[in-house]
């Protein structure tokens, strides 16, 4: 469990936007372990999409090093590079990203198209993964005839399609309303729990991130450093469970052991 | 036809045919007998040896020889010939046979002087006619060989307008609809699929585009090819005519121009506008494909 899936080295990216340097991510030092849930918290414009597109190999850092599970994926090729998407990461977005013309079970099984295995297997899989995040009922819907909240759900079955060391959430809740982020956010932390799914979710919602293990907080493409950090985790929690405030960065009330 | 069964004229000329195909020819004598040519026997349903009956008189076929032409003709004795037809004494034709074939002409001149009222013609004559008729068929085959070549020459350049616009449209299309999936191609991305995959599948879609146009144009072209072709085509019809009169001549190059179908679909051709549709299709999505594959993740997740 102490394995580390997920490593970086002082990662910069630096954007050009007419003749100005942009430093959206400066220096950034992360070690993610295997079965771990971590937030990464910071206001709209700190950078967190661009590090999780970093991590997700969708972009490439100026100059540091991913390494995800043992391999330096910024030395790899860009031809080689679908290969550590489609294997050992798995994608949640914001918007969810469904394909409109397919239904569930099709969306989930598209990331194994191509990996060699049956369509039956694919299938099989696809069921699987649709009754792991409870929608087995709504497989043959299209996504526009699910709800925002079963649609997210889809995309995190098709996150998981090819079982991959990490999952990179980008704000996961932030088109849901209150109580279904909850119910998303609330998955995420029983997929990590139960099946030990190593997840980076990046959001700007606190309620959200204290369900992770973890939370780290992203400001001008910095992570903080932890003095820092406890100036900007004042925001409190209360555990609907014994009421009494929760620190943002718990994932189980540590008065009650209720997971939040 | 009546012919004259004496022995002695029928060794010295040659009125009966000689091309006996089956039984043996008639000889002096035969006056119940008949020879026939053998487009006759299923008409008659009669073989050598069998008995027919003509104008109500019952003859025996005794040989069946191979025409020359497509005339039916039967050869009987001359006497019997004009009691059956009601012409006793009378003749339609006569054959005049000259000892020295040069002086043939000079011989029908004088047939012509002496009496005016028959018709004669010399084989010369004939054989001008011959040369006459030979030379208008000759014509008419050229006329029709050069509006076929001419029809084919703008079918050849219809063609290659209608592939380039096949493909054009197929391009257009193509790039229009990555423009429009562009989102949809940064999904594919993020989820896995390399620029390989994503361009396979545009092409792909292309092919069956380009399969689709060519089914339908198939379908569309075998029914309206035959109707257009009646007025774009209207010279080949002169051939139906000329085919329809029935001269007892061998023309080889008409039978070669009936078998000249213009507005038929072989089975060969359908499979090969097929093929030749799906790989324009292919071709046509090639650019826009490459520039799908191309297409920056994150920058499409962004497009909206």
């Amino acid at each position: 469990m102490s394995e580390l899936v997920l490593e970086t080295e002082k990662i910069d990216k630096i954007y050009k936007l007419g003749g100005r340097r942009i430093r959206a991510l400066s220096d950034i030092n992360l070690k993610v372990k295997r079965g771990d849930f971590v937030s990464i918290m910071g206001p709209s414009g700190s950078g967190k999409t661009t590090l999780l597109n970093v991590l997700g190999c969708l972009d490439r850092p100026t100059s540091g090093k991913v390494i995800l599970d043992g391999v330096d994926v910024t030395a790899l090729p860009e031809k080689e590079l679908y290969k550590i998407r489609r294997y050992k990461v798995g994608f949640v977005f914001q918007t969810f990203n469904l394909l409109p013309y397919l239904s569930a079970l099709e969306n989930v099984e598209l990331p194994m198209e191509g990996t060699g295995k049956s369509k039956r297997e694919m299938r099989e899989r696809a069921r699987e993964l649709l009754k792991l995040v409870g929608l087995a009922e709504r497989e043959d819907h299209k996504p526009l005839r699910l709800s925002a909240g079963e649609q997210q759900r889809v995309a995190i079955a098709r996150a998981l399609a090819n079982n991959p060391s990490i999952v990179l959430a980008d704000e996961p809740t932030g088109n849901l309303d209150a109580k279904t982020k909850y119910e998303i956010v609330r998955l995420l932390g029983k997929l990590n729990a139960e099946h030990g799914t190593t997840i980076v979710m990046v959001t700007h919602d606190g309620a959200i991130a204290s369900h992770a293990r973890r939370v780290l907080f992203l400001s001008d493409g910095k992570l903080l450093v932890k003095e820092k950090m406890g100036l900007l985790a004042k925001e409190k929690l209360v555990c609907p469970a014994c009421g009494r405030e929760v620190q943002v960065e718990h994932a189980f009330c540590p008065h009650c052991g209720r997971k939040l | 036809m009546g012919v004259c069964l004496n022995s002695s004229i029928i060794a010295s000329y040659p009125i009966l045919p000689t091309n006996i195909t089956d039984g043996e020819s008639l000889s002096e004598g035969d006056s119940g007998y008949i020879l026939i040519s053998s487009n006759l026997t299923s008409y008659f349903g009669a073989n050598v040896g069998d008995a027919v009956e003509i104008n109500g008189e019952p003859f025996i076929v005794k040989g069946i020889f191979e025409s020359s032409s497509q005339l039916r003709t039967v050869y009987m004795d001359i006497s019997t010939a004009q009691r059956i037809t009601g012409l006793v004494g009378k003749v339609s034709r006569l054959y005049v046979y000259v000892v020295e074939v040069s002086y043939a002409t000079q011989v029908a001149d004088v047939i012509k002087a002496m009496y005016p009222e028959l018709y004669v013609t010399s084989y010369q004559d004939r054989l001008a006619n011959l040369q006459r008729m030979q030379e208008m068929y000759t014509q008419t085959l050229s006329n029709a060989e050069s509006s076929i070549a001419q029809a084919q020459s703008t079918a050849t350049q219809l063609i290659i307008i209608a592939v380039a616009a096949a493909s054009l449209i197929v391009f257009f299309v193509m790039l229009y609809s990555v423009r429009e999936r562009t989102k949809e191609i940064g999904i594919l991305k993020a989820i896995g699929f390399s620029n390989w995959n994503v361009m396979s599948q545009f092409m792909l879609e292309g092919m069956l585009i380009g399969l689709i146009g060519g089914v339908a144009g198939v379908i569309i072209g075998s029914i309206a090819a035959p109707f257009f072709s009646s007025f774009l085509l209207p010279q080949l019809n002169l051939f139906g005519g000329a085919q329809q009169t029935q001269r007892p001549l061998q023309y080889p190059g008409l039978a070669g121009i009936q078998s000249y179908n213009v507005a038929t679909l072989s089975p060969q051709f359908v499979f090969l506008a097929l093929c030749a549709a799906a790989i324009l299709g292919t071709l046509g999505s090639l650019y826009p494909a490459w520039r799908a594959s191309r297409i920056s993740p994150i920058e499409a997740l962004r497009y909206e």
